[in-house]
């Protein structure tokens, strides 16, 4: 059988996603075995040059980790999907713009501001010195997923992809028997679906954030008053965070067809405050109960902010985080 | 005459329960009770059926302001549809002022089915409000997100 010939791409991401792949452990060899690396820029040399030279649809499929940040990230993303014949959103990022579309939040100066401190110290497209041109790739006005850039074949949710996943992923690749084009390598159902803890439907009577107290291990973490984003979230992980006693963050995405998981969630928890139909609590109470709620946006959209109206940066003032 | 054609005329979309919101509403339409053409109303059974999902739709697709009318609190005929978008609204309004977008774009109101006059003023205060606030800041046409237009 001729080696799959496989490529593995960051663009704006942490390196974590590149990492998940040795989580594998000695299944590594497998792929080190049956697959020819064309591309790896964390683990190999290549150059640009090089990719450039494939020709169109020569790489059997890559796996694209991180999202498109700036002018360097989106080119490559469409040279990349001209040369393989399948194309994969690795990782939260590349899938729905994950943790770092928060930054969509923030201006674009306001995030030079931040970073390089006196607009003359802010990177420029183009600079000289002794009549040599230094070029730099531009800085996006937002932070768009992969699919936003070019087509994608496949999508590997998670912050990074869990080891299981991953596995079967990289399987697929190494057989040459990959599932049909459009497949999520995850779960269809919400992480509910597949998490230990006990629901008890209990009202939610106080928003509780991990570090104020110790959740019961039993027990649903919604039904403690901890904004967990396992109804909102698509499963497939195994529900290690609620396992390892921590809230879902949300890092797979919405399940399918659910456009919006902050706003998914934000109606499940909407309807789990207070009791009003039952006269039990009045408006007042249910309204000090969804105040205890800090950083809607960075609790509710933690990796959904690029994909959300709410993360697209249409301002009607500069920089909403500025308002505390 | 050139001041009424420039004048910024808001689209707004209503979602209105049918028991009690889209009821006052016919109200108003057989009392001949006049208010502001900009209102589009679609009726739902429940303003619990509006999730916070289908008002980022609606502003994404265009519309300046949104209006989620329901029953007055002990009304709803699911008995509790209303608390439960009263909830919704009050935390997607919170996300909407985080994410910069202006909260007074998304307004819920009871009006009951014989609130006609209610109804009536409902649209023209929200209609006027959103002509106040401005047009909406999602561009028209869907230019690539991100783009850097200078270049």
């Amino acid at each position: 059988m001729p080696k799959a010939k496989l490529g593995i791409y960051w663009a704006a991401a942490c390196g974590g996603c590149d990492c998940s792949i040795l989580e594998i452990n000695e299944q590594i060899l497998d792929v080190a075995a049956g697959a020819e690396i064309l591309l790896w820029p964390c683990a190999a040399d290549a150059k640009y040059e090089d990719l450039r030279n494939y020709r169109n649809g020569e790489i059997d499929i890559v796996l694209f980790n991180g999202a498109i940040r700036t002018e360097e990230n989106r080119e490559i993303a469409e040279l990349i999907r001209a040369k393989a014949k399948y194309l994969v959103a690795y990782g939260s990022c590349a899938h729905t713009g994950g943790v770092i579309g928060l930054a969509n939040l923030s201006e674009r100066d306001r995030i030079f501001e931040t970073v390089y401190g006196p607009r003359e110290r802010w990177p420029r497209t183009e600079s000289s010195l002794d009549g040599c041109v230094l070029r730099l790739p531009a800085f996006r006005t937002q932070l768009t997923p992969l699919s936003e850039a070019v087509d994608v074949d496949f999508t590997v949710p998670g912050c990074p992809p869990p080891r299981e996943i991953v596995r079967e992923l990289l399987t697929a690749v190494l057989s040459g028997d990959l599932p049909p084009r459009g497949t999520v390598f995850a779960s269809s159902k919400n992480l509910c679906e597949e998490c230990p803890r006990e629901r008890t439907h209990e009202r939610i009577g106080r928003i509780l954030r991990p570090h104020e107290a110790e959740p019961d291990p039993e027990k649903c973490l919604l039904d403690q008053g901890f904004v967990c984003m396992g109804p909102a979230t698509r499963g497939g992980c195994g529900a290690v965070c609620p396992a390892a006693n921590m809230p879902c963050t949300g890092c797979a995405g919405p399940t399918a067809d659910v456009p919006d998981q902050g706003a998914a969630m934000l109606n499940t928890l909407a309807s789990l405050v207070g009791a009003g139909e039952e006269g039990e609590t009045t408006m007042a109470d249910e309204d000090a109960v969804l105040m205890q709620i800090e950083d809607i946006i960075g609790t509710f959209y933690r990796f959904g902010a690029a994909t959300s109206i709410l993360g697209r940066r249409y301002r009607e003032r500069a920089n909403p985080t500025d308002l505390d | 005459m050139s001041d009424r054609t420039d004048r910024f005329e808001p689209k707004i979309v209503a979602f209105l329960c049918r028991w009690c919101s889209y009821a006052g509403a016919d109200l108003a339409g057989v009392s001949r009770l006049s208010y502001p053409p900009n209102v589009i109303p679609i009726r739902v059974n429940c303003s619990g059926r509006v999730t916070a999902g289908i008002v980022l739709r609606a502003l994404e697709r265009g519309a300046d302001g949104v209006l989620i009318g329901g029953c007055h609190p002990g009304d709803c005929h699911y008995v509790s549809g209303n608390y439960k978008a009263r909830r919704r609204i009050a935390l997607l309004r919170r996300a909407l002022e985080e994410s910069g977008i202006d909260p007074r774009r998304v307004r819920l109101e009871w009006i009951s089915a014989s609130e006609g006059m209610k109804f009536q003023r409902t649209i023209a205060a929200f209609t006027d409000e959103i002509r106040t606030v401005g047009r909406s800041p999602v561009p028209e046409t869907t230019a690539e997100v991100g783009a850097d237009a200078e270049g």
